[in-house]
C-alpha cells in the first residue's frame, strides 16, 4: 500500500504534465509558424537579415576592366596584378634570415627591411606595389606573419606612348582623361555581387564574369610613335616649351596619331605634379592660329562668292577699321595681288580686305561652319570648344572682323584647326573626328562608321583652296615642307602669344597643317610648337612637316603621284591605309 | 488467491511480450536513426569535401586566370616599339627610305575589291525540332514501341 502510493500518485498527474509539455509546445510551435506568416514587411525584412548575416555575407567585386588596343590590336591598357606585401613583427623567428630573403625579392633595403621586421608595431607594409613575379617568390617562401594581399592594377605597355589619348586609370579604380574617362562605363563593365556562405555544405557560387568591354581605337602605335619621336625631337631642337602632332585620314575622320608635349607615363600618374600634363592639349590647348586662319578665310569668301579665283586687291601695306589698323608681316605694300598671293605671301591685309569685303554675318557664319568655336565632339574626355566672339557677343567689336581673318583675336584647339581643314582636303565633306574603331564584347563586335560634321564648302571651293596651298607650300617655303615625287598641300602659321596686357615680344606659336597626296588626300599632319628658338612657322614648322611625311608614306604605303596615277590609269586603285 | 496469482502472471506474460516488442520496435527505429544519420553525415561531408574542392578549384582557375593576364601585359611591353625596334636594329635592320621601295604596278590592282565568294546554294534541310518531351509523351512512346514489337515466334 505504502509502495503503490506515488505510482498512483503519479498516474494522476502525469496527464497534467503531459498536457502542459504540450501545450508548451504547441505554443512554441505556434509562434515558429507564425513568423512564416508574419506580415509586417519592416519584421520581415529584419528576421531576413538577422538569419543571412549569420551564415551569408555579400562580397562587391569590380569587374575586370575591359582592355585597349590600337588600329592593329597592339595592347595600349590591360590588366595586371601587384601584390602588398607586409609582415607581423612579433610572428617573426627569424628577423635576419626573414629580411635578407625578402628585401633580395623585393629589391628592397636590407637593412630597412632588417628595421622593420624587428620594430614594436603590430604589422609593416613592406611594399605596396611588389609585382606579380615578387609577389609569387615572396608567397612560395611560406614565411609564418607575411602577408600578401594582391591586387588589380592598370598596365599601360606602350610607357608614356599616347597617354593623354589613352588616360589612366585612378587609385578607384574609375578611368579618368582621354579614353579611359569617355569610355569608362564601357571599359568598367558592372560590379559583381558574390554571396559567401560560412556554410560548409553550400556549394560556393561561380559566377560567369561580366568584364569590361575591349575597345579598338583608329590610333596607329607606329604612326604614334613616328609623331611623338619627331616631336620630342623637334621641342629639343627648337628649344619649344610645348607642342602637339596630330595625323588623321581626311576620309573617315579617323585619329591615326595624336601626340602631346611634355607627356607623363600612366603606370605612374600619381608621380605627376602638374595637373596639366594629364589633360590632352591637342584637344584643349587653345592657341590663336595665326595664317592658318586665311586659309578657311580664302575658302568661306570663294564659297560664298565674295571673291572668285581671279580677283585682286590693291595691297597698300595696312588696312584700317573698327579702330585698328592691320599690316603686313614684312610691313611693305604689296600691290595688286592675287588671292593665291595672299596665301603665299601670308598677307594680312590681304586676309583683312576679304574679310571687310564679305562683311560679320557672312564671314562668321562661314567660319562656324567650319567648327570654329564649337567642339568638335571627338571622344576623348576634355575638350574645349574655342574662343570665336561673333557679333552680338559682350566682347565683340568691329576690328575682331579684320583681326579674326588672319588668326588674332581667335582661339582654337588643334584638333578643331585640323578638323576645319580636314573638309578642305575631304572635298568640302568634314569628317566627325574620332579615336573609336570597334568594340568588342564578347563575342559581339560594335564597329563605328563614319560620320559627318557638315559639308561648309563644295567639292569646287575645296579644289580651288587645295590648288591654292600647294602653290602656297612650294612657293612660298622655300621647299622646307616639299616632298619629291609628291603633291603636297600645305600652310604654315605664325602667331604671336597672347597676355592680360598684349602680345609677348619676340616670341611666337608656330603651327603647320599640310596633306597628301594633294589631289586626293590620305592623310593630314598638324604640327604645333610653343615659344620655339626661331619665329616664322614656316621655318621650324614646316621642316618638321617633311621629316613625318617622308616616313608616313611608307607607313601608309602612299605611292608616289606617277605611280599612283599609272595605277588608277590601269584601272587599279591605291589603298593607303590597309587595314 | 491461486487463480489471482496466475492471472497476475498471464499478464505479466503478455505485458512482457508487448514490452519486448516495443523495445525491438524502438531499437529498429534507433537503428534506422542512427544509419539514416550516418548517411546524412557522409551524404553532408562529402558534399562539404566537394564544395571546398570546388572553392579551390575556382581560386586556382582565378589565380591562373590573372597570372594570364600578367603574362598578356608582360607579353605585350616586351612588343612594345622601341624595344622591337632596338631589336631590329640589333639584327641589322634599318628604317627604309623612300628611295629604296620600288613600286610595281599590277594592271587593274584593287585593293578595295571585294572578293567574290561562290555562292552556295541551301539545299533542302529540315529545321531542328525543339525539345518539347513530357514524361507522360515519354511514358506513352514507350508503351507504344512496346505495344509494336511482335509477340514471341509470332515471325517468319
Amino acid at each position: 500500500m505504502r509502495r503503490n502510493l506515488p505510482d498512483d500518485t503519479l498516474r494522476q498527474r502525469l496527464p497534467f504534465v503531459i498536457a502542459g509539455l504540450l501545450l508548451v509546445s504547441l505554443l512554441l510551435l505556434l509562434r515558429l509558424v507564425s513568423f512564416q506568416f508574419q506580415l509586417d514587411p519592416a519584421v520581415t525584412s529584419y528576421l531576413e537579415s538577422v538569419r543571412e548575416s549569420g551564415y551569408q555575407r555579400t562580397l562587391r567585386q569590380a569587374a575586370v576592366r575591359g582592355n585597349i588596343y590600337d588600329r592593329d590590336l597592339q595592347a595600349m591598357a590591360v590588366n595586371s596584378l601587384e601584390y602588398r606585401v607586409g609582415i607581423s613583427p612579433n610572428l617573426v623567428s627569424q628577423p635576419r634570415e626573414t629580411a635578407i630573403r625578402l628585401a633580395g625579392i623585393m629589391g628592397l633595403d636590407e637593412l630597412d627591411t632588417y628595421n622593420r621586421i624587428t620594430s614594436e608595431v603590430p604589422w609593416v607594409l613592406l611594399s605596396a606595389g611588389a609585382s606579380a613575379d615578387q609577389g609569387r617568390q615572396v608567397a612560395e617562401l611560406d614565411l609564418l606573419g607575411v602577408t600578401i594581399e594582391p591586387r588589380p592594377r592598370r598596365f599601360y605597355p606602350q610607357g608614356s606612348m599616347a597617354a593623354q589619348v589613352v588616360g589612366f586609370v585612378g587609385g578607384d579604380l574609375q578611368g579618368y582623361y582621354g579614353v579611359e574617362g569617355f569610355y569608362d562605363g564601357q571599359l568598367a563593365g558592372r560590379e559583381q555581387e558574390q554571396m559567401l556562405s560560412n556554410i560548409p555544405f553550400d556549394v560556393p557560387e561561380d559566377h560567369d564574369e561580366d568584364r569590361g568591354s575591349d575597345i579598338v581605337l583608329t590610333i596607329d602605335r607606329e604612326i604614334q610613335y613616328l609623331i611623338e619621336s619627331e616631336l620630342e625631337r623637334s621641342v629639343t631642337l627648337t628649344e619649344a616649351a610645348r607642342g602637339n602632332i596630330l595625323v588623321m585620314d581626311p576620309r573617315s575622320g579617323e585619329m591615326l596619331a595624336m601626340a602631346s608635349w611634355p607627356t607623363f607615363d600612366p603606370n605612374s600618374w600619381y608621380d605627376v605634379r602638374d595637373d596639366t600634363l594629364l589633360q590632352n592639349s591637342a584637344i584643349n590647348g587653345l592657341f590663336e592660329p595665326g595664317s592658318l586662319m586665311q586659309v578657311l578665310t580664302l575658302a568661306v569668301a570663294l564659297e560664298r562668292g565674295a571673291f572668285r579665283m581671279d580677283d585682286t586687291y590693291l595691297d597698300r601695306g595696312y588696312i584700317e577699321a573698327g579702330g585698328v589698323q592691320v599690316q603686313n608681316w614684312d610691313r611693305k605694300a604689296h600691290g595688286v595681288v592675287d588671292l593665291t598671293t595672299v596665301l603665299v605671301e601670308t598677307l594680312n591685309v590681304g586676309a583683312a580686305t576679304i574679310s571687310m569685303q564679305m562683311g560679320p554675318a557672312t564671314f562668321y557664319s562661314g567660319l562656324r561652319e567650319f567648327g570654329i568655336g564649337e567642339p568638335t565632339g571627338i571622344d576623348l574626355q576634355g575638350e574645349l570648344p574655342g574662343i570665336l566672339f561673333v557679333p552680338g557677343d559682350e566682347d565683340y567689336n568691329d576690328s575682331l572682323l579684320l583681326t579674326n581673318s588672319f588668326g588674332q583675336g581667335v582661339a582654337v584647339t588643334p584638333l578643331q584647326i585640323l578638323t576645319a581643314f580636314s573638309a578642305i582636303a575631304n572635298d568640302g565633306l568634314m569628317m566627325q573626328p574620332h579615336v573609336f574603331r570597334r568594340l568588342l564584347d564578347g563575342d559581339e563586335v560594335r564597329a563605328s562608321s563614319p560620320s559627318t560634321l557638315g559639308r561648309p564648302i563644295s567639292s569646287a571651293t575645296a579644289r580651288q583652296v587645295t590648288e591654292m596651298m600647294v602653290t602656297a607650300l612650294r612657293e612660298g617655303m622655300g621647299g622646307r615642307a616639299d616632298l619629291p615625287g609628291y603633291t603636297v598641300a600645305g600652310m604654315a602659321g605664325t602667331a604671336q602669344v597672347p597676355t592680360t596686357l598684349g602680345y609677348e615680344a619676340g616670341t611666337s606659336i608656330v603651327s603647320f597643317i599640310g596633306f597628301l597626296p594633294a589631289d586626293d588626300p590620305r592623310v593630314i599632319v598638324f604640327i604645333r610648337l610653343d615659344h620655339p628658338n626661331e619665329y616664322w612657322g614656316a621655318a621650324v614648322a614646316a621642316p618638321v612637316f617633311q621629316r613625318l611625311a617622308e616616313r608616313l608614306v611608307i607607313l601608309l604605303n602612299i605611292p608616289p603621284d606617277d605611280v599612283r596615277r599609272e595605277l588608277i590609269a590601269s584601272g587599279g586603285a591605291v589603298e593607303a591605309i590597309q587595314h | 488467491m491461486r487463480q489471482g496469482v496466475l492471472i497476475e502472471h498471464a499478464l505479466r506474460r503478455s505485458w512482457r511480450r508487448q514490452r519486448q516488442a516495443v523495445v525491438l520496435a524502438t531499437l529498429g527505429l534507433l537503428l534506422a536513426v542512427i544509419v539514416g544519420a550516418l548517411v546524412y553525415l557522409s551524404q553532408a561531408a562529402l558534399d562539404a569535401t566537394t564544395g571546398r574542392q570546388l572553392e579551390i578549384l575556382i581560386a586556382e582557375r582565378n589565380d591562373l586566370e590573372q597570372l594570364n593576364e600578367s603574362l598578356r601585359a608582360e607579353i605585350a611591353s616586351l612588343r612594345s616599339v622601341p624595344r622591337l625596334r632596338r631589336r631590329a636594329e640589333e639584327l641589322g635592320f634599318r628604317l627604309a627610305s623612300p628611295e629604296d621601295i620600288d613600286y610595281v604596278i599590277v594592271d587593274q590592282y584593287n585593293p578595295r575589291r571585294t572578293a567574290e565568294a561562290p555562292q552556295i546554294y541551301s539545299q533542302q534541310t529540315t529545321p531542328a525540332a525543339d525539345y518539347d518531351e513530357t514524361l507522360a509523351g515519354w511514358i506513352q512512346q514507350q508503351l507504344d514501341a512496346f505495344n509494336r514489337q511482335p509477340d514471341a515466334g509470332e515471325g517468319e
